[in-house]
């Protein structure tokens, strides 16, 4: 079978520009996979190079070209964008429609994640990270993926989709095997029971209308007054399932790590609990360093940028990572600066496709990390933490993260 | 007398200038696009404003100086 958005043999490739890299493999030993990308900033490779593995792509590696990619949907489509390349892979609403198109469903979402939205479930995201905290605190240790990184946000879907509480291991177990299987058949068997559960959740939504994000886009109606189109809706759903899990999970894990070996920085946020600006400027900083997601887009015509030969269909990697420590963008790029005044990071993309939930996901952290300063004193890494925990690929991350501190002798007895 | 000037169609909703200047900035209720509260920026918000739109991730605003009689770009 031919794909009809494959890219094209590397033959417009110039040999200089030619990196071995493969984005998805991070070499034994490595303990933070963003490193991988960080050395070849460190090896001095080309601003944009093309790399033979994963179906063939380029990395753009400069701040502002990974900006041109995000604003230029004429060039740099967001439409069947996968690496390695998948046919057909679920046109995901918005996501994965350029504009003007990708209005419509941006337009629906866009009221729901508002700052606006937000302060209004400001109550509930505290209310429920202070319980997870809760179940762990008096024990002095625990895995912070499993116990509450892979927890918080996967509940936070439930509560912003208008479901019970019962099914959060059900949910869990759905992302997890769509985040981290391997395996090409259960991966397949995953997205439809994923599109099953959707499929079951909007129609019961549309039954019995309440007050919550499902509910909203399954009764939206378009320009005509008439209903979505059955796929969009489930698409925009699948969206909102992918989209909000792993990539606060695996911030969370970064920044937990982070704080867990570096005390001055706990104590930096524990003494800015009554600063919530100087909290929030910690956190951004800490977005910045933390930026787990790489984006793909993929060419849309025969053109040059840059100087550079791109051919239709070409796949494009942008790295925020990178572009967050782009020296010409960022004073002393390399250094944490949880006071950094002016930090203008990508870590939520820009243009048109700028993540719709960047508000909710800062909230999401910053609520996180003040409840769990309040409920836990200083805290470390465990001595033993288990092998073999760290993965590439689209979103950067962790599987384990086992953290302890001390408990008071009160406090451990009750 | 510092103005903002506003690019609307660059504004993609952020809410960086909220979080940072919320006496000036604020999002809609509709889309979470920027919406300038006060068009006269009070001398002693002056830093806030700027550092809020030196933090615009899509270069949507920028400060202008303007006596009372001149309105916007």
């Amino acid at each position: 079978m031919t794909l009809m958005f494959q890219p094209s043999p590397p033959d417009h490739v110039p040999a200089d520009r030619m990196v071995d890299f493969d984005m998805f493999h991070i070499p034994d030993g490595v303990s933070d996979p963003a490193e991988i990308w960080h050395d070849l900033v460190r090896r001095g490779v080309p601003d944009i190079f093309y790399t033979p593995h994963n179906g063939g792509h380029w990395v753009f590696l400069r701040y502002e070209d990974i900006v041109d990619a995000y604003r230029d949907h004429t060039v740099f489509s967001t439409y069947q964008t996968p690496v390695p390349p998948i046919e057909p892979f679920p046109v995901v609403q918005p996501q994965g429609v350029d504009p003007p198109a990708h209005n419509v469903f941006r337009r629906l979402l866009a009221p729901m994640f508002t700052p606006t939205a937000v302060r209004g479930m400001m109550d509930e995201l505290e209310r429920r990270a202070a319980e997870l905290i809760e179940g762990f605190a008096a024990r002095g240790e625990c895995d912070f993926i499993t116990e509450f990184a892979e927890r918080y946000p996967t509940g936070t879907f439930l509560y912003l989709f208008g479901l019970p509480e019962e099914r959060l291991d059900e949910f869990l177990a759905l992302a997890n095997t769509f985040f981290r299987s391997t395996d090409p058949a259960a991966r397949a068997r995953n997205i439809g029971e994923i599109y099953a559960v959707l499929d079951q959740l909007f129609r019961e939504k549309e039954r019995n209308p309440s007050n919550d994000i499902a509910t909203q886009i399954v009764m939206a109606r378009d320009e005509n007054g008439a209903q979505h189109s059955w796929e969009d809706i489930l698409n925009c759903g699948f969206l909102l399932f992918v989209a909000g899990l792993d990539t606060v999970t695996n911030t969370m894990a970064y920044i937990w790590r982070y704080l867990a070996t570096t005390p001055a920085a706990q104590k930096h946020f524990r003494d800015r609990l009554d600063d919530p600006d100087g909290f929030l400027r910690g956190i951004e900083e800490l977005m910045r360093i933390n930026a787990v997601s790489n984006l793909f887009r993929r060419v849309t015509h025969d053109c040059e940028y840059r100087g550079v030969q791109f051919r239709r269909n070409d796949r494009v990697v942008l790295p925020n990572t990178v572009a967050n420590r782009d020296p010409r963008v960022f004073k002393a790029p390399q250094v944490i600066d949880l006071d950094r005044k002016v930090n203008v990071h990508l870590t939520f993309g820009v243009g048109p496709h700028r993540c719709i939930g960047s508000v909710l996901a800062k909230r999401e952290v910053m609520v996180s990390l003040q409840q769990w300063l309040r409920r836990i004193p200083e805290f470390s890494l465990a001595d033993e933490q288990p092998a073999g925990s760290v993965f590439g690929g689209s979103v950067m991350g962790f599987t384990a993260l086992r953290l302890r501190w001390e408990v008071a002798a009160r406090q451990a007895a009750a | 007398m510092m103005r903002v000037i506003v690019n609307h169609s660059l504004c993609q909703g952020h809410a960086r200038c909220e979080d940072l200047c919320p006496e000036v900035f604020a999002t809609d209720a509709v889309e979470g696009k920027v919406v300038i509260v006060q068009d006269e920026v009070p001398a002693a918000l002056e830093d806030k404003v700027r550092l809020a739109v030196r933090n615009c991730p899509e270069g949507a605003l920028r400060v202008a100086r303007s006596g009372p009689a001149e309105g916007a770009e």
